[in-house]
């Protein structure tokens, strides 16, 4: 057993270089043609590894190893790995996704000059994912998590050439780096109260966390003790750093902008795995949040979903749409952490995952195919404006489907996987709010509603792409063809249509309850099971649902229907995105601005100027007193050499070469020599 | 002779022989000069490998490595005593990672020194003697012979910046000389007074020995910092004003705001090489000094002060990186940018814990490797357009690809990005800070807070200059002139960048490689200057 | 006998006009008449004092010294005119004063 443990353990960590190796490769060679086979190779193999890893890990065993990274002072932090069910699970995700996403990219960026780049970017995006699922330790957890935001920065960013995107990519790292701050802060607290790192030891069973207790207003754990409001803080803190990661309201502006990156990275990192990261932070810490947090986390979470449904509806970018889709179901599994559903939350990424990289890659293989046109028929228009698509439906039969899966799979209808955990969370959020009563109600009725706004914008995206006639042609009134993408794109959608199906996570296609995934998990709280909110629920919102559906047929398919008033207040509420941008320009930015200007300010004027006046006042007071030397004192000294002139010049008059003169003078003084000589002696 | 003295008097040795040699030999000077510090990186690599990690120094003479202690002046003053100044050499973990990383540093200066086409004989000659003098620093324990290393790096770094430097070079190198200047006389002051309070018990003659001096049994009873005594000058403790005094002193090399102001000024003005030098090891001296004497000499009066001194390295780390936000020019927002990283070495000192104090070490170290390949990395960009308003460019990744990853690299571990040291560094800094109220009460926790939004700021900067000039389609102010001269960095460039990355990246990967060598030291101090 | 105050009258009256003659005259030859003239005055004093040293008459001695003295410097002090009207032509004090500064 032990020696298998050692397998599972050299084997976690190949998986993680594997993908990386291609990254390092990338810095070194720059050759392009056999970049796509190394990446697959590494990826693959790291891919069976996790599988092979799951096996042996699932609701079997935790794969825990620690070694040595370095000492500071007495503290050792230690590096290792641990593969619980939730890393384990993770793994497989990441890995089987990324897979998909690789082989998609063959064709999506087959004629990208830079694809080597994109290869190794996408590498590290790997690496660094599976070392933040498997860390055992919130250091290397928390390097981890920094890596995949550099990563996604790269990603973001690989078409560094276009300024929108080298702008996204900064305020992508930007946003993140606040969540950042805020997950340091929480390290802080951790380290000082209980000095060390290990996930294993704080956050296991009779772990440190755990075993802490509150009392008289102090947070007391075996090594240390702080102030109560810490505890808070620290939960806060690493919250922040999730919601960063994850888009929640209000660091959630940088995600619609990330979809500047190429759509297979959108789907890998902005949809699928790495915006899950936060939902993934907060499952793994989830003992240290206190009912304060988990209530901030749940409201967070519910408006945040509620927030970006309301936006979805009115996005005209197909990727738009889709990233706010994002942010929304995101919101969901927050506000199952915060329901104290671990369980129903891990469920929901993972059904999330699969469905939502879906209906990215879907949307990446229109936009590929519209690429084809715009640049064979040579016209200018965009391609991810679904105002210009419609009635692709026949066009890319294949890509029509799986969308068509993917998309009930997000609204929820029943035989679908997104069927399963959004029951999980809307009903478990039901129960919560039944035991607590009173304004906690407001969460689950707004989850709902969230649900059918998102029936709404999903089914008029489908319907608008899809259906109807194609809108580019009738504007530019001519004939383009359009025909369904490669293989290399067309079987990874085919997989992930057929992993949005219920019978992936559960034999039983209506009972949420059956799921392997939620049997894998303990519930934080257990409530009491309240059997009528588990017919009349999802019977209500699926119902509720079609009736949308058929609406938004209405509306989008058949003529004659004028749309909203663009006018409209809500409209254009929506469709600015809630004015976050500008808010924040406004109150952030700008304030910000200023202050670094009047910082620099400050810095020549007062600051140097200080300095420099204290220069001008050396040089004044030096030539103060160069003015004494030369006047004063060099004044006394000339002074006397001068007078000694004077005394001269004037005796120099008495020189005259006159004999005469000689002898009148000398006759003068020998005179009054005499005659005062005589008179004193008179006297 | 020893290690330490061959480290030491070998460049200015050589600086004599350059200065002998005939300037038809002048183009072979920087390769005479290379060698040297390339000797001098083997020597302390070879002292790397065999430092004792286990003995911690600090405050014990015996406890220290390669001690070198020669009587150098005895002068019998009569009824005053005997004089004693030692030549007194030694290091331990607090000490011998510059040693190191000087020798790394000054190498990679000299390869910055192919752009310098003026004068070259004095230039190499002036280059090794401030390589000579900085390495005495370091390894000097007498205060005495530290204080003429300290004075004798000064003369050299003058000319250089005031011979061989821009536009404005001449107030550049007078703020930096009168600066300096201003700290140090003070701390002569402070010398000559604890010399008179301090008696090597030994030989009961006052001496100049900074080891003797951490000792309070050694103080003269009733003299003016005898602790026992608690003499007052000019209504404060004196021993809290020979600290303040010492501090201003080193905290000026720092530089701590609001004594910063020569910074930016001399880094700019400064060619290439020797802002490397400047920001590499020049800031760390104060550092050290601060560690090495001020608390290693006062720790009561350390006590006392530390929340000021986390204060202002707090306001330190958001003022730095605010100006840094408003520059323009890039060589000024990375002279900003050092304020800033700087700032976080005086939190992880102040907090007077074992976390923050590594961090703090680990942080000067690491600043040492990034801040020379930012100079380095603008220097290259200077030498070939005369430039370096971020303006002035656009789109760069294009045009220049492996100058912009090595860019990209320097700017990534700059900000702290994990894998790179300063991220191990800044990270424990504040967690020290933070920890310092349970452990210690000497910082509060807001400060450890206000010092993690540095952190968000420096990304602020950095990445805002990314976008604003390698991203983007190319578009240069001096158009297709600049184009034909924008070429990529060359193989010399290469080579001198290559270490300071892998250095950053070795030390963000296994920072063991540096704390266990001081660890031990640290530890001591920590429990010396806090009991 | 003729009283004391006789000669030292006459001598002062010659003393007087010689001295008269050196400041007043320009011409050379005249003012070297007038130092002659004070000599000579000199001379009859000494003469006239004389009679209080009998014995010796170191008086008269003295006159016979002075005179021939006086002699001497004459034939210089004419030497020296005669020089200075080879170099300046004239013999007008007053003219030559290339002495002064």
């Amino acid at each position: 057993m032990e020696a298998l443990s050692q397998n599972y353990i050299v084997l976690a960590i190949l998986a993680v270089l594997l993908p990386v190796a291609g990254f390092l490769r990338v810095l070194f060679i720059k050759n392009t043609s056999r970049a796509f086979f190394y990446a697959i190779a590494g990826i693959s193999a790291s891919f069976i590894i996790s599988a092979y890893i799951f096996t042996a890990v699932w609701n079997n065993q935790t794969v825990h190893y620690q070694a040595n990274w370095f000492t500071i002072g007495n503290t050792t932090i230690s590096i290792g790995i641990l593969i619980n069910n939730l890393a384990a699970l993770m793994m497989v995700l990441v890995t089987g996704i990324s897979l998909l996403v690789h082989i998609y990219s063959l064709a999506y960026m087959k004629n990208d000059p830079l694809i080597h780049r994109y290869c190794g970017y996408l590498g590290l995006f790997c690496g660094c994912m599976l070392l933040l699922v498997i860390a055992d330790n919130l250091l290397v957890l928390y390097m981890a998590w920094e890596l995949v935001g550099f990563s996604s920065y790269l990603l973001i960013g690989f078409w560094f050439t276009k300024d929108a995107a080298a702008i996204a990519a900064k305020k992508a790292f930007i946003m993140n780096r606040i969540g950042d701050v805020g997950f340091l802060i929480g390290l802080f607290i951790i380290y000082t109260q209980f000095g060390t790192f290990d996930i294993q030891k704080l956050f296991g069973e009779q772990g440190l966390v755990g075993s802490a207790i509150l009392h008289n207003g102090v947070w007391i754990a075996a090594s240390g003790q702080l102030p109560a409001m810490w505890l808070t803080v620290a939960g806060i803190a690493f919250f922040m750093g999730a919601a960063a990661k994850s888009a929640q309201f209000p660091l959630h502006t940088w995600l619609p902008d990330a979809m500047e990156g190429p759509t297979s990275v959108s789907s890998l990192i902005h949809a699928a795995t790495m915006v899950a990261a936060g939902v993934f932070l907060v499952a793994r810490i989830f003992p240290l949040f206190n009912e304060t947090v988990l209530l901030f986390i749940a409201i967070t979470g519910v408006f945040t979903a509620f927030l970006a449904a309301t936006i979805a509806l009115t996005q005209n970018d197909i990727k738009r749409v889709l990233a706010f889709s994002t942010i929304s179901q995101l919101g969901f599994m927050m506000l199952a952490m915060g329901t104290g559903s671990v369980a129903g939350g891990i469920f929901h990424l993972a059904t999330h995952a699969f469905f939502k990289c879906l209906l990215f890659l879907a949307a990446g293989a229109i936009i590929h195919e519209l690429g084809h046109v715009k640049e064979k028929e040579n016209v200018d228009f965009d391609t991810q404006d679904i105002r210009l698509m419609g009635g692709l439906r026949k066009r890319m039969p294949v890509t029509f489907y799986t969308m068509v899966v993917a998309s009930l799979a997000l609204v929820g209808l029943p035989f679908t996987s997104g069927y399963l955990s959004k029951d999980a969370i809307l009903i478990h959020s039901f129960e919560w709010a039944k035991s607590r009563g009173g304004l906690f109600k407001i969460i689950p009725y707004t989850a709902l509603l969230v649900s059918w706004l998102t029936t709404f914008y999903i089914s008029r995206l489908i319907f608008k792409v899809f259906f109807g006639e194609w809108r580019l042609q009738k504007k530019l009134n001519a004939i383009f063809s359009v025909h369904e993408s490669p293989a290399e794109m067309k079987y990874p959608m085919i997989i992930l249509a057929v992993f949005s199906l219920f019978f992936i996570f559960s034999y039983h296609p209506l009972l949420f309850e059956k799921s392997w995934i939620l049997s894998g998990f303990d519930q934080a709280e257990s409530l009491q099971r309240i059997n009528a909110f588990h017919t009349i629920i999802p019977a209500t919102v699926n119902l509720i649902s079609l009736l949308i559906i058929y609406l938004c047929y209405r509306w989008y398919v058949k003529p004659g229907f004028a749309g909203v008033a663009q006018s409209n207040f809500f409209y254009r509420l929506s469709e600015s995105q809630w004015y976050f941008d500008r808010i924040y320009d406004i109150l952030i930015i700008k304030p910000v601005t200023q202050l670094w200007t009047a910082v620099y300010w400050f810095e020549r004027r007062v600051v140097d100027g200080i300095v420099n006046l204290a220069g001008s006042f050396g040089i004044i007071s030096s030539s103060v007193s160069a003015w004494v030397d030369k006047y004063l004192i060099d004044g006394i000294v000339n002074g006397v050499a001068v007078l000694a002139k004077r005394i001269g010049d004037f005796s120099r008059h008495f020189q005259t070469g006159r004999l005469q003169h000689y002898l009148v003078t000398m006759l003068f003084f020998v005179l009054t020599f005499f005659v005062l000589k005589y008179f004193t002696q008179l006297l | 002779m020893s290690l330490l003295s061959l480290i030491i008097f070998l460049p200015l040795l050589v600086g004599l022989v350059i200065l002998i040699l005939p300037a038809s030999l002048q183009q072979k000077f920087k390769y005479i000069t290379l060698v040297v510090t390339l000797i001098q990186l083997v020597i302390s690599g070879f002292i790397y490998l065999k430092f004792d990690p286990s003995i911690a120094g600090i405050h014990q003479e015996t406890q220290f490595q390669l001690v070198e202690k020669l009587s150098w002046i005895r002068l019998d003053l009569g009824t005053a005593g005997k004089l004693e100044i030692d030549y007194f050499l030694g290091i331990d973990g607090l000490s011998m990672p510059f040693l190191f990383l000087t020798s790394l540093i000054m190498a990679v200066a000299v390869l910055s020194s192919w752009e310098i086409k003026t004068n070259l004989k004095a230039f190499f000659a002036l280059f090794l003697l401030l390589d000579a003098a900085i390495m005495g620093v370091f390894c000097a324990l007498d205060f005495f012979l530290f204080y003429i290393f300290y004075e004798l790096m000064l003369l050299p770094l003058y000319f250089l910046i005031g011979m061989w430097g821009g536009i404005r070079r001449e107030y550049a190198a007078m703020k930096f000389f009168l600066y300096t200047l201003f700290g140090s006389v003070f701390m002569l002051l402070v010398i000559i007074g604890l010399y008179f309070s301090v008696v090597n018990p030994a030989t009961g003659n006052h001496t100049f020995n900074m080891i003797t001096m951490m000792d309070p049994a050694n103080f003269v009873q009733g003299s003016i910092f005898s602790a026992a005594a608690n003499l007052e000058l000019f209504g404060i403790s004196a021993r809290l004003l020979a600290f303040i005094v010492l501090f201003i002193a080193f905290a000026i090399k720092v530089p701590i705001v609001p004594l910063h102001t020569w910074l930016p000024d001399a880094h700019v003005e400064a060619p290439t090489p020797i802002s490397i030098i400047l920001a590499g090891i020049l800031l760390k001296i104060g550092g050290y000094g601060i560690l090495r004497v001020c608390f290693s000499i006062f720790p009561d009066a350390a006590s006392q002060s530390s929340w000021w001194i986390g204060l202002i390295g707090v306001v330190s780390i958001i003022y730095g990186a605010l100006n840094a936000l408003a520059q323009k020019d890039l060589k000024r927002l990375v002279a900003y940018s050092s304020v800033s990283h700087m700032g976080f070495v005086l939190l992880g000192i102040a907090s007077g814990t074992v976390e923050g104090v590594s961090g703090a070490m680990l942080q000067m170290i690491s600043h040492g490797f990034l801040s020379a390949m930012l100079f380095f990395l603008v220097g290259v960009l200077y030498q070939r357009v005369h430039d370096r308003d971020i303006y002035s460019f656009r789109g760069l990744a294009t045009l220049m690809p492996a100058y912009s990853a090595f860019i990209m690299v320097a700017f990534f571990a700059s900000l702290g990005l994990p894998g790179f040291s300063a991220f191990i560094a800044e990270a424990f800094t504040l967690i020290g800070a933070f920890s310092s109220e349970s452990v210690n009460g000497w910082l509060p926790r807001w400060m450890a807070i206000g010092g993690s939004i540095g952190i968000l700021l420096s990304a602020a900067y950095f990445l805002w200059t990314l976008q604003r000039m390698f991203f983007g389609q190319p578009r240069l102010k001096g158009g297709d002139n600049w184009l034909s001269q924008l070429s990529d960095v060359n193989l010399r460039e290469k080579i001198a960048l290559a270490p300071l990355a892998l250095m950053a990246l070795l030390l963000g990967i296994l920072p063991s490689i540096a704390f266990d060598k001081m660890n031990t030291s640290v530890i001591e101090f920590v429990r010396f200057i806090t009991s | 006998m003729i009283p004391l105050s006789h000669f030292l009258i006459i001598s002062a009256v010659l003393f007087c006009i010689g001295l008269f003659a050196v400041l007043s005259k320009r011409n050379a030859i005249q003012i070297l008449i007038g130092i002659e003239f004070m000599i000579n005055a000199g001379v009859l004093n000494l003469v006239a004092f004389s009679r209080y040293d009998r014995i010796n008459s170191g008086g008269q001695v003295f006159a016979l010294f002075a005179i021939v003295l006086a002699a001497a410097s004459v034939a210089v002090a004419l030497a020296i005119i005669l020089n200075v009207y080879k170099k300046s032509s004239t013999i007008d004090l007053s003219k030559v004063n290339q002495l002064s500064d």
